[in-house]
């Protein structure tokens, strides 16, 4: 069972199973570490702004760093005409992050190292960001297809880059933080059966690279919610601004 | 030696992963792919609706509030500032009018206290130049009268002693005469 370091990632039913017609809507593993990622953020959030203090305490100091952390970050990608979308990026970070974060925690489960979740919201994050342009801009909209100050003879070859870019954007957000977090998580799982079919004698070196490989993972966790969160505000940046 | 170890366990693990993605990632497998995306919209939904329906606005609301007090006592020590260097103001404004008072009183009294000085200086002056006066005047009056009085005790005397030297009585009118013909001569030499 533990030899396969893809077992980790298996998704199975927790609970009765739920059908809806053909389809299968079962609670899993998966829907369980969402809901505690989500739980964990109220909570967070709960008491990191429960007490109003003028001088804040730690956890609500780390509350006010995250939003203000999130704030800089849109205003300084997107400008102030994406303030209306701060909590919704917001909540992405912090599910994103905490998603990641709970899935270091040993014989968790990390739900963004699969490929459907975060193509669900790289998806959603791809329409709702073509739909706002269009609403903002119209037909013109369609210009950031075709960039300024290119050589005529040059145009539909970018053209037809431009628009292979802007539509490759759902796949490689998706694929990004999917095979991250994978990646991550099958190389520990990988050192850390080394660790036991070394031995006491040689199970010092695995062990060590498991530790290192533990903080850059936590490192990667965190990133890696920053630059999914980064890249949502650049796609809005470019459905606002419209300045290509 | 110490770097090779790495090196076959990292080829060692890749191989295994290409083999386990080879076997089959989970990742691939269709059948909770409906209950995943199901869950995370649901999830997410009311994440992001107790969110910013609840805790944003409460984050924020203490960063303004925050913000606001900083604010507040910013503006309020200005003020104060401002009040004191305007107190600080008026008191070297008094002080300097009480300065001026001050000498004001000193010069004024200074006049006043000359002005009663010369006063009194002229009021003596005057009094002791009528004494002055008067006493010139008694000592002229004596003198005139001291005149006469001599003549007379001199007469007295000249009889009383020719009386007392002859023992005859002299009559009083040839004494009067001889005494003053004698003071005639020698009365200015003393008086």
């Amino acid at each position: 069972m533990a030899a396969n370091p893809m077992h980790q990632f298996q998704v199975y039913r927790l609970g009765p199973e739920i059908k809806l017609g053909n389809v299968d809507l079962s609670f899993t593993n998966a829907s369980l570490f969402m809901l505690l990622s989500a739980l964990s953020i109220c909570l967070f959030l709960y008491f990191g702004s429960k007490q109003k203090k003028i001088v804040p305490g730690r956890l609500q100091l780390v509350t006010e760093l995250f939003y203000n952390f999130i704030a800089k970050m849109i205003s300084d990608t997107a400008g102030s005409k994406a303030k209306p979308y701060f909590p919704f990026i917001f909540t992405l970070f912090m599910f994103v992050l905490l998603c990641n974060m709970i899935g270091m925690l040993p014989y968790s489960f990390t739900v963004t190292s699969h490929i459907i979740v975060t193509l669900v919201m790289a998806l959603f994050i791809f329409i709702a960001v073509t739909i706002i342009g269009f609403l903002k801009h119209g037909f013109k909209y369609l210009s950031i297809f075709v960039p300024k100050g290119v050589p005529v003879v040059l145009l539909p070859l970018i053209t037809i880059i431009e628009i292979i870019s802007y539509l490759s954007r759902p796949v490689s957000l998706s694929v990004r933080l999917f095979a991250n977090m994978m990646a991550g998580h099958t190389m520990l799982k990988v050192f850390g059966s080394f660790v036991i079919s070394l031995g006491l004698l040689g199970g010092w070196l695995p062990l060590s690279f498991s530790v290192a490989l533990t903080g850059l993972e936590i490192l990667v966790a965190f990133l890696q919610a920053y630059v999914f969160a980064i890249l949502t505000c650049i796609y809005l940046n470019d459905a606002l601004n419209l300045h290509h | 030696m110490w770097l090779k170890v790495p090196l076959i366990i990292f080829i060692f693990w890749f191989e295994t992963l290409l083999f386990a993605a080879e076997a089959g990632m989970p990742q691939l497998d269709s059948k909770y792919w409906f209950s995943q995306s199901f869950w995370l919209i649901l999830i997410f939904l009311a994440l992001y609706l107790s969110l910013s329906k609840f805790f944003i606005p409460k984050i924020k609301n203490n960063l303004d509030d925050r913000e606001k007090k900083i604010k507040d006592n910013l503006d309020e020590a200005k003020e104060l500032s401002e009040l004191a260097d305007k107190k600080n103001l008026d008191y070297e404004k008094e002080i300097s009018n009480a300065k001026k008072e001050v000498i004001k009183i000193i010069t004024d009294s200074k006049k006043q206290l000359d002005k009663n000085i010369a006063q009194k200086k002229e009021k003596f002056e005057k009094e002791l130049e009528k004494e002055i006066k008067k006493a010139e005047q008694e000592v002229i009056d004596l003198k005139k009268m001291s005149g006469q009085s001599i003549n007379s005790i001199a007469e007295e005397i000249s009889s009383k002693i020719i009386e007392n030297i002859t023992g005859d009585k002299l009559n009083d009118s040839s004494i009067k005469a001889a005494v003053n013909e004698v003071s005639k001569n020698k009365i200015g030499k003393y008086l």
